[in-house]
């Protein structure tokens, strides 16, 4: 289960953050924000390190997270910008999309 | 201990601290100043070694701190230097008692101390000592700096002796168990004679020795000490001390990697001695080693290159020497201490990731409950360290966190002014600008969310910072920017608090320079209304300016010699992209239309709306508007009026909303789209304002008249009526006219109804009141067709070209256009006309069948004809006595027909004309009495050939005078019974070419009035001479006359009828020519 799903364009907004507490959402988006650092800070490691560019998982912020998610978010995200009507750099507004979080973000048990 | 320093770093494991305190009362000007000399003296090369001596000095040192002075050395106060201020002697006892006050506090680990007297002189100030010095005054002392150099060698010698002593303990001594203040009473009753407890001693004193190797230039003795300590510690569990025998290490070493220092600012100071402190100490190590007194074992076995940690093992080594710490709680401070080392030494090695994971270790040792100034400078700690590994984000939050604390309602007197400060540090952090600019461009892109939580927070801080104008700017830029993630209840609470704010103070296009050097440039609001189309209007067409055609060769040749140039083509292709090819006037209000919208859920009131312009003086006249919820595009018209001539530009517009000024220059407004915004202003010309004497109406002409028309009379007249209008024009500008010159142009209509010219008078007067005759004639066809109901319009246009003034000089002048608007109903019709021949040759009779096609009973009349009265709908024949025609004399008069080079047009010229002639004659006139209206009936269109050849007289005028009078009446001439009658025949021959010669013969008749003429009269009527009269050749346009006499013998009534001799008779001339008149002669008795 996610409590916050995010999806941040390369120029560091969000296109799309949903988070499950509605009432602090605020909290959420500096949580998000400041973990940027660290995407940064991975993104510039792999430049240099030239590790495989098809591996597009860059790993965890904490440990408890699911790779097989990132994996479902992102085949979403891929269909999203698939569409025609879709400007890469707004912000998302797929029905499929909001479905699939909602659905990740749902407790398993 | 519990006040950590966040500011640590490595190397200062290396330095000896030294508090620099005031005693007594010293100005903190004085004391800094002071302190700053104090402070220059940060490193000294020992006199007799190689070795360099690092100081850390502090002013403000907690005595608690001191205590673990053992654990690591360069926490330990080693000197002491005090300031004051004595002015006589009699206050230097007390001066000094305090100076020895002060010493106490930190007396158990101080080397040495220093006195430092200001303002006292006399006897007490010549005594020599050595930790007294007097100085006159605080401007007078120059030997400051070389009085610390000798109190810093005198602390070295301490350090040196103490280092020397602790090091060549012998084994078989006791060695004493350094231990932290919180160990203390954990070794009461302990078993000092174990071996477990021995090597603690032992590590422990390693671990001490080792600090003091570093702190006195020995960097490669310590790591042998270092390392040495570790073992043995190690081996008893000793976590504590072998986390600092470990993190000693890691100083050490990275004062050996990194000579230029890890703690930033004051790296660059201590780089100039740097390299030296790391050469040196390698080059002078043998030398050192046997000074030190070492085992000398030891130092060989352990490699140089082993000693020192590889930046990798600096890294483990710290993490380990962490890890330990963490196991005692109350070493909270130390643990925070060694993670910011830690840190710092990651941020030179560029490994970020592992520095955030030290960082966010540090983040969660919690120490003591905090005071909020000690929250504040922790949070503006993380914050720096997180700048300092490159994250920012990171780093913007922490800043932020330590700006909320500072205004914490904890707080009595909350800092807002630091907040504020604070707040515009983490600016960069959120990818936030303060200038708008950056914004323009396309759409927002930026984490808005957490960008509009942080502009919120700077206005109310610059608000509570008592600086509303700041809170206006930034509120503005909030609105601006956020506007689009902006829900419709935060728009109306943000432009709420706005307005409120601007009440008291308005938002200006000023940009408003902060103490910290930043300018925050002025928000213009483009969006509060968001402008889609900005374009200049030209002036209504009445107000148009045209260039004189004669002057218009003038302006576009004069540039080149050639007609066409691929350059000069290029340039004004270039002009011509920018400027719109029409003028406006100097004087004249002129308009801009800009479509707006208001994004707004809500009313938008903006007022003091006005163009910006450039190039010509320009008089702006702001309006308000107020625009609905959510309007969709909405036309604005911007007014101003131009005071000089020249080339305007239209660079934006300004605006009010919300109490904030905007200035909105086009050009840094997205998505706009303008047809150009320059243009050219002509000097000024009279304006005239037109009024006729009919109501105006809203009917436009035709709009392929071309022509544009400011203003319009429509008018509905029966066929034939007239209508007279009054124009009045009058001068409304402010310049005088000096031409006007009016012409009147038909338009052709769909119906083919032609109208007689108008006549025009006075043109020249200021006002001038021409009458306009609209004469509509009934068209030929419609006597065919059967649409006589059809209502037909006929359409004109007058126009009034004036100029004067400045404009007129520069060759400009105005149109002003009248369009007429008439709406024609038929009134009476001649169905068909027909001649009847009448009495006298001169005359015939026109027969003419009138139908009223009106609903209303009319009348009828000619010039000399009785009144007809015609119903409704009702035809009837009329019959008009008419004299003949000579059309002859006036076709050709108006001199420019004889242009017409074709036979056709003349024809029809000549046509026409006889129309009219015959039109003026006849003056037929109608009128509906219960309409109160009348006009004229022309029979113009429907005269065909044969009755017009009836009404037109014959070209060879016969005349036939009886005893010299003319005859050619009903009415008979008298004569005298028994006297010759003299009979006249004249001819005057009007047609183009000689006629004759012609014989006449005179046959005299008697009308019995029953029809038998009485041709038998040779008894009654005699010829004096012959009966037979001779004619010459007559030429053209002369008179020819033959004269004969008759006598009457008897009374009665004669007729006499003039024969023409058939073989005389030139054939080819038509007989109407040859008509005479019949003679009518009544013979009565002579009176006697």
């Amino acid at each position: 289960m996610a409590v916050c799903v995010a999806v941040i364009a390369k120029e560091n907004y969000p296109l799309y953050i949903r988070s499950t507490p509605t009432e602090n959402e605020l909290k959420f988006h500096y949580m998000v924000h400041t973990s940027l650092d660290v995407v940064d800070e991975k993104i510039s490691a792999m430049g240099k390190a030239l590790v495989d560019q098809r591996e597009l998982y860059l790993g965890l912020l904490y440990p408890t997270e699911d790779y097989k998610m990132f994996r479902k978010l992102h085949n979403s995200y891929t269909d999203v910008m698939c569409n025609p009507f879709y400007n890469p750099g707004d912000r998302i507004q797929s029905r499929a999309f909001d479905n699939m979080v909602t659905s990740m973000m749902i407790p398993v048990c | 201990m519990s006040v950590p320093d966040y500011m640590q770093c490595a190397e200062d494991h290396q330095t000896l601290l030294v508090v620099v305190q005031p005693v007594g009362i010293v100005s903190e000007e004085n004391f800094f100043r002071i302190y700053k000399r104090i402070c220059s003296v940060s490193q000294i090369s020992v006199r007799d070694s190689q070795r360099v001596l690092y100081i850390r000095y502090r002013h403000h040192y907690p005595p608690e701190n001191n205590e673990w002075g053992d654990f690591q050395t360069h926490r330990k106060v080693v000197g002491l230097i005090t300031i004051t201020d004595c002015f006589s002697a009699k206050d230097w006892p007390q001066t000094f008692e305090k100076f020895h006050v002060q010493k106490e506090i930190y007396g158990s680990t101080l080397y040495d101390s220093r006195l430092f007297v200001f303002g006292l002189q006399g006897e007490i100030a010549e005594q020599a000592r050595t930790d007294v010095a007097f100085y006159p005054n605080y401007e007078d002392c120059q030997m400051v700096e070389k009085r610390i150099e000798d109190f810093i060698e005198s602390l070295f010698i301490v350090l040196e002796s103490k280092r020397l002593d602790r090091a060549t303990d012998k084994s078989g001594d006791k060695i004493p168990l350094l231990c932290v203040p919180f160990e203390k009473k954990d070794f009461v009753g302990l078993d000092t004679d174990s071996r477990h407890y021995k090597k603690r001693c032992q590590g422990r004193m390693r671990k001490h020795v080792g600090d003091l190797c570093l702190q006195a230039g020995m960097l490669q003795d310590s790591l042998v000490h270092y390392h040495m300590s570790v073992e043995l510690l190690r081996s008893v569990n000793d976590f504590l001390w072998l986390g600092a025998a470990l993190e000693g290490l890691c100083s050490a070493s990275v004062i050996y990697h990194y000579p230029g220092g890890t703690g930033g600012k004051s790296g660059a100071r201590r780089f100039q001695g740097s390299a030296l402190s790391a050469e040196a100490a390698n080059r002078h190590r043998p030398g050192a080693l046997t000074t030190s007194g070492i085992n000398p074992d030891t130092s060989t076995e352990i490699g140089r290159a082993k000693n020192c940690l590889s930046p990798e093992d600096i890294i483990d080594k710290y993490k380990e020497a962490i890890s330990y710490y963490s196991k005692y709680k109350n070493a909270g401070v130390i643990e925070l201490e060694a993670c910011i080392k830690a840190v710092r030494v990651l941020a030179i090695q560029k490994r970020s990731m592992e520095a955030s994971e030290f960082l966010q270790n540090a983040v969660y040792i919690n120490l003591r409950q905090l005071s909020e100034e000690e929250k504040i400078q922790r949070y503006s700690i993380l914050s720096e360290l997180y700048e300092l590994i490159g994250f920012h984000r990171k780093s913007a939050f922490f800043k932020r966190v330590a700006a909320m604390q500072c205004v914490a309602p904890s707080i009595a007197e909350p800092g807002w002014r630091a907040c504020y400060k604070l707040l515009l540090e983490t600016l960069p952090g959120y990818s936030l600008s303060l200038d708008p600019k950056d914004f323009s461009r396309g759409t927002h892109r930026g984490w808005a969310a957490v960008q509009m939580r942080l502009l919120h927070e700077l206005v109310y801080a610059s608000r509570r910072m008592g600086n509303p104008a700041l809170s206006v700017r930034h509120l503005s830029f909030l609105l601006q920017t956020m506007l689009d993630f902006l829900s419709d209840q935060e728009k109306k609470d943000v432009t709420q608090s706005l307005e409120n704010y601007t009440s008291k103070c308005p938002g200006t296009m000023e940009p408003i320079a902060l103490p910290g050097g930043l300018t925050l440039p002025p928000v213009p609001f483009t969006k509060l209304p968001i402008v889609r189309h900005v374009k200049l209007l030209n002036l209504p067409a009445s107000l148009r300016p045209h260039k004189m055609k004669s002057l218009l060769g003038q302006n576009m040749s004069t540039k080149s010699p050639f007609i066409y140039s691929p350059i000069i083509a290029h340039n004004r292709g270039e002009e011509r992209s920018k400027k719109i090819d029409f003028q406006w006037v100097q004087g004249d209000v002129c308009e801009v239309q800009l479509m707006v919208y208001n994004p707004m859920p809500f009313e938008l009131r903006v007022e003091n709306m006005g163009l910006l312009t450039s190039g010509v003086e320009f008089e702006s006249l702001p309006a308000a508007l107020s625009l609905p919820a959510e309007s969709g595009l909405y036309p604005v018209t911007l007014v101003g009026v131009p005071q000089t001539t020249g080339t305007i530009t239209v660079n934006g517009y300004h605006t009010t909303v919300f109490g904030v000024f905007s200035d909105c220059l086009l050009d840094d407004l997205p998505g706009i789209k303008t047809s150009g915004s320059t243009v050219e202003v002509i000097p000024a010309l009279p304006r005239l304002q037109i009024s006729t004497s009919l109501p105006r109406s809203a009917h436009s002409l035709q709009p392929s008249s071309g022509d544009e028309i400011s203003t319009n009379v429509s008018v509905q007249l029966y066929n034939g009526e007239s209508q007279q209008l009054i124009i009045k024009l009058e001068n409304i500008g402010m310049e005088p006219l000096e031409k006007l010159e009016v012409t009147s142009k038909v338009l052709t209509t769909k119906d083919g109804i032609s109208v007689s010219g108008f006549p025009l008078s006075s043109p020249f007067r200021q006002v001038v009141r021409p009458r306009v005759e609209g004469k509509p004639v009934n068209p030929p066809e419609s006597s065919k067709a059967g649409d006589c109901s059809h209502v037909k319009t006929l359409e004109a246009v007058l126009n009034f070209k004036y100029s004067g003034g400045p404009g007129h000089t520069e060759g400009y002048y105005r149109n002003l256009s009248l369009g007429l608007h008439v709406e024609v109903e038929p009134s009476v019709f001649f169905t068909r006309v027909s001649t009847l021949p009448a009495s006298s040759t001169r005359q015939c009779h026109l027969l003419l069948d009138v139908f009223n096609s009106t609903e209303h009973e009319l009348t009828v009349s000619t010039r000399n004809s009785e009144v007809l009265i015609l119903h409704a709908g009702e035809c009837q024949r009329m019959a008009i006595q008419v004299d003949k025609f000579n059309f002859e004399s006036f076709p050709e008069s108006p001199g420019e027909k004889g242009q017409f080079a074709n036979p056709k047009q003349l024809e029809e010229e000549r046509r026409e004309a006889r129309g009219l002639e015959i039109h003026s004659k006849l003056g037929i006139r109608w009128r509906i009495p219960s309409l109160k209206r009348s006009g004229e009936a022309s029979v113009e269109g429907l005269l065909n050939q044969l009755v017009l050849e009836h009404l037109q007289l014959a070209p060879l005028q016969w005349d036939v005078l009886v005893d010299g009078q003319p005859c050619d009446r009903e009415v008979a001439a008298a004569c005298q019974v028994g006297n010759p009658v003299r009979l006249e025949v004249r001819l005057t021959n009007r047609s183009p070419r000689s006629v004759g010669p012609f014989a006449l013969t005179v046959v005299p008749f008697q009308d019995h009035q029953n029809g038998v003429h009485n041709y038998d009269l040779h008894d009654t009527v005699s010829f004096v001479g012959s009966s037979t009269f001779y004619l010459d050749a007559v030429q053209p346009s002369s008179q020819s006359a033959c004269l004969g006499a008759l006598l009457f013998l008897y009374t009665g009534d004669f007729f006499l009828h003039i024969r023409f001799h058939e073989d005389s008779t030139s054939k080819e001339l038509p007989p109407s020519w040859f008509c005479l008149p019949s003679v009518h002669v009544r013979a009565v008795e002579v009176q006697a």
